[in-house]
């Protein structure tokens, strides 16, 4: 009672200060400040920013999981960190990368991009999209902060029950898992619904389906995928918290519960995001490859087929993760071969890309070199896949290293070299700066060399029979060269990462401002300048084909053609309340995972219930920009 | 879209929802969530079917439903998505009272339902069928207990929208926002209409 | 967004004809009957218990389908991706539940 009535009086003066009963300079000066400007803004440009910046950052935090762990294995017997501090660090680095690195990262490249390749001067809910980053980063930060109070999860990303019940996982980890991840899910869940209306609602004249650039198309499979896959995760940890925090009975054997059923629901959503991180990854490969080849990318309509393909079978394959479990040949065997199916449209992926390279006229710029690394990394990944895909083999593989190797091949060879790769293409737009080429392929071997030297060997440490998730293995039964090898290789990619890091702290202090069209692109994004102003386009641009930059320049034409007369343009107007409903969740998370009491809880809920209200009977509807003040920018531009 | 958001006649093609932009993105997007919601009452139906035999002793579905009472909630919550579907037709042609006359209803009746469920799950409980009495309890409560919520938000989104029509009038602004949430009325009776099959009477027929 | 401006602004009558509701209203009595029917069917032993199931859940789909086709308006012009991505939900729906529930 007595911290409730302090957060009252608490939540009344801040009231009180920001309505100006305290005082309106104070006021007056943090409403033009840089900072609440980024708290409020609606900007799909700088919500990439802020996007693109956090999943940054926790790459950063779950590399140094990562790194930790490697070295507790780098000799056998080893003390550095043992125990329930190991367990708690392979868990972090798992969820921490999937969720909070890769999703976030994905999402930064599909704002700062998506609508400008569809010639859009919005998203179709900027409301929703900067409701969806912070309730990601409020989800984010809540599990983040387990390992100051109470202790990180320690059931592996994948939390399997009964080992994440009450029972094997006494203390509040899980439950930060269960609820960051439950508020960061339901973000994810809206900026891939915003994304999905964006698409179908928002594009330019002419910009027809199979007109849209591949970036766009695997952002659009993607958040299909995310629009039905999450519901499933939403589910899982909803019943995960019921068992928990209020005593039921869904995954306790004894009680008649089913630990299976938590696998499939896990799974159900948990193979679908496998595809949900990849196929961005995709995109950027295709877009940088056709640029980089000076080549129209081949068999473009194979390849808006292919991205379909797989997003569907992605819901038709989880029981592959489920081999072991024993649901009987007939499930094993359709699921197996529904596996291996997949490995069709990604090998038509693979081809294409290779023949758009042929006879390219080939620039081997950072972005390339990462996507020129990328092929032969994931299609190593991809064969593991395929391997792992047989029943019988898999009860071999299962659970060793040989599973680890494998989808750290598909997903650092894929998303995370999508990703870097994305980064040097596209860092001119979102930042108006080029980043360092020297720098950027120093970054590129070190960290493919690095790479490679990490996770190649953990193949035949699985298949000398080391299982994952171990802290120690014993000296003599030959894996201790192979788990230096691996560790020595960590060093490698920590260095590439560290130039990362320094590439971008050099590029903010240049003065120097990148060009619109630094790399001579062939889509939209690469007609305006570089940054954008925050319309985007000043007048929306008419498509005639796909590569539509590109036909202009073929016919000699210096920009798009307008579709549209210069005219007034409608902006949204910036909110506070996105960030103050994720307050109100993160609150209700803190409190309901401090146990006991719920007061707390409950008050998180209410702040969230009263943001909704305050957001359904506001009016608002916006400002508008007048040509005049497009035209002044525009001369201070060419002048 | 602000310069004709106050304008009142009824459009074209005799719907105003779809009306400006905003409101398209609106009816779309919330297409979109209930394909997204589809998906998660699939996942609670699954476990409540894959669970419903697990009772542990504790009273069983058989025992425990009562047929006619399960009917009158049936009853009521269609006879509400009909309510609703006529407040649409009111909006579209901007009769605002007869609009605001069935969405009362419309709210009225889901008030009823949920009294009945309530009183049904009191009911459950004094005969030994908690939350965590078994995972038969458990995997019930989720499933009906994650509709009644939505019944429960429904009321009060319905309500709330209630209160700026009658401020703010049948609008371009309001159309899509009513049209949402009478589509989320309808997709409750979807959901109702699959619990009553697959929970109470599967569980009358074993 | 902006090229919307130009567009509805033709002024139509406000008394136009209530074009629909009859259909609303059938679509609503077949509902209700098809509900009646799948309690009767369990309430009594008119047919083998075997198809009790099978008819009631035929029941249950063809008043899903009713729903979304008449009182969500899916039937109308425009309504191609609300369908698509519907019904994209519901089969994505249907293997994980009975996924969940045979495995």
């Amino acid at each position: 009672m007595g911290t409730l009535i302090v957060l009252l009086v608490l939540a009344l003066f801040l009231t009180a200060i920001f309505t100006g009963g305290y005082n309106k300079d104070f006021l007056d000066r943090v409403k033009t400040s840089k900072v609440w400007d980024w708290l409020t803004t609606v900007d799909h440009k700088k919500i990439a920013i802020l996007y693109f910046m956090s999943g940054f950052f926790f790459f950063i935090v779950g590399g140094i999981e990562a790194l930790f762990m490697r070295l507790q294995l780098i000799v056998p017997h080893n003390d550095l960190f043992v125990g329930d501090t190991f367990n708690e660090l392979l868990t972090m680095h798992g969820t921490t990368m999937i969720f909070l690195a890769a999703m976030p990262m994905i999402f930064g490249l599909m704002n700062a991009i998506v609508p400008l390749q569809i010639g859009a001067r919005d998203v179709a809910f900027p409301f929703v999209n900067a409701l969806g980053f912070w309730l990601f980063f409020a989800g984010g930060l809540l599990l983040n902060l387990s390992w100051i109070f109470g202790g990180a999860p320690d059931a592996g990303w994948t939390s399997y029950t009964s080992l994440a019940l009450n029972e094997y996982s006494p203390g509040p980890g899980i439950d930060y898992y269960v609820l960051g991840l439950q508020i960061s899910g339901i973000g994810t869940l809206i900026g891939g619904l915003n994304f999905l209306v964006t698409i179908i609602n928002l594009r330019a004249p002419g910009m027809t389906y199979l007109r849209m650039p591949l970036f766009t198309w695997t952002s659009f499979v993607t958040s299909a995928l995310i629009l039905f896959a999450f519901p499933a995760l939403t589910v899982a940890l909803l019943l995960l918290m019921f068992d928990r925090l209020f005593g039921a009975n869904f995954f306790d054997y004894t009680m008649g519960g089913s630990t299976v059923i938590w696998q499939h629901l896990f799974w159900i959503f948990g193979h679908p995001e496998v595809y949900i991180v990849i196929l961005p990854a995709f995109g950027v490969m295709s877009e940088v490859i056709s640029t980089f080849s000076k080549k129209r990318l081949f068999g473009y309509t194979s390849m808006v087929f292919a991205t379909v393909l797989i997003g569907f079978l992605g819901f038709m394959v989880w029981v592959h993760h489920m081999f072991t479990v024993g649901l009987g040949p007939v499930s094993n065997s359709l699921f197996a071969v529904a596996t291996m199916a997949i490995a069709v449209p990604t090998g038509i992926k693979v081809f294409n890309w290779l023949f758009t390279m042929w006879g390219g006229e080939i620039r081997f710029t950072t972005a390339m070199l990462f996507a020129v690394g990328f092929i032969p990394t994931f299609v190593m990944g991809g064969m593991t896949g395929v391997m792992l895909a047989l029943p019988p083999a898999d009860y071999q593989y299962q659970d060793s290293y040989f599973v680890v190797a494998h989808f750290h091949y598909v997903l650092v060879g894929g998303t995370v070299f999508g990703m870097f790769a994305g980064a040097y293409y596209w860092w001119p737009k979102m930042f108006g700066k080029l980043l360092d080429e020297k720098l950027g392929k120093f970054h590129f071997w070190t960290f493919l060399i690095g790479f490679h030297l990490t996770f190649f060997p953990q193949h035949f440490l699985g298949l000398f029979g080391m299982p994952r998730r171990v802290f120690t293995y014993q000296s003599g039964v030959g894996l201790e060269t192979i788990n230096l090898i691996s560790t020595i290789g960590v060093f490698g990619m920590t260095i590439g990462t560290l130039a990362f890091i320094y590439n971008i702290y050099k590029t903010f202090k240049v003065e120097a401002q990148a060009p619109a069209d630094p790399w001579n692109g062939r889509t939209l994004e690469w007609a305006i300048p570089s940054p954008p102003p925050e319309y985007n386009f000043a007048q929306l641009p008419r498509v005639r084909g796909l590569d539509p930059f590109w036909l202009e320049k073929q016919a000699g034409n210096k920009g798009m053609t307008p579709a549209e007369p210069l005219g007034s343009i409608h902006m949204p107007s910036p909110s506070y309340l996105p960030v103050l409903m994720s307050l109100g969740f993160f609150i209700a998370g803190f409190g309901f995972i401090a146990r006991g009491n719920y007061a707390v809880g409950i008050l998180g809920l209410i702040v969230v219930v009263i943001t909704m209200f305050m957001r359904s009977f506001e009016q608002d509807h916006g400002y508008h920009i007048e040509p005049e003040e497009i035209e002044d920018a525009n001369k201070g531009v060419q002048a | 879209m602000a310069a004709h958001t106050h304008e009142n006649t009824a459009p074209q093609n005799g719907h105003l929802e779809t009306a400006s932009l905003d409101g398209k993105n609106k009816v779309l997007g919330f297409w979109l969530f209930l394909g997204a919601e589809t998906v998660l009452f699939a996942c609670l139906f699954g476990t409540y079917l894959a669970l419903r035999n697990q009772t542990m002793g504790g009273p069983t579905g058989e025992h425990l439903f009562d047929l006619k009472l399960v009917a009158l909630a049936t009853a009521i919550l269609l006879t509400s998505s009909l309510t609703s579907v006529l407040a649409m037709h009111a909006m579209n042609q901007l009769k605002l009272k007869t609009m605001q006359f069935w969405l009362g209803v419309t709210v009225l009746l889901g008030l009823g339902f949920l009294v009945l469920e309530i009183y049904e799950f009191i009911h459950y409980v004094h005969e030994g069928h908690t939350f965590m009495s078994s995972a038969f309890g458990s995997s019930f409560y989720a499933l009906v207990g994650t509709h009644g919520a939505h019944v429960t938000f429904g009321i009060v989104w319905i309500s709330t929208l209630m209160l700026q029509a009658a401020k703010r009038g049948i609008t371009t602004e309001m159309a899509p926002k009513l049209f949402v949430s009478s589509l989320y009325w309808h997709f409750i009776d979807v959901v109702w209409v699959f619990i009553f099959t697959l929970v109470y009477l599967l569980g009358k027929v074993g | 967004m902006a090229g919307h401006n130009q567009q509805s602004t033709t002024n139509q009558p406000a008394s136009r004809k209530p074009e629909g509701v009859m259909k609303h209203l059938i679509s609503f009595a077949i509902m209700i009957v098809l509900t009646a029917l799948a309690f009767y069917l369990v309430a009594t032993d008119v047919v083998p218990e075997g198809w009790v199931l099978p008819l009631i859940i035929i029941f249950a789909a063809i008043q899903v389908f009713l729903q979304l086709f008449t009182f969500m308006h899916l039937d109308q012009k425009g309504s191609g991706y609300y369908t698509l991505f519907i019904m994209a939900g519901i089969l994505i729906a249907v293997v994980s539940a009975v996924g969940i529930i045979l495995m």
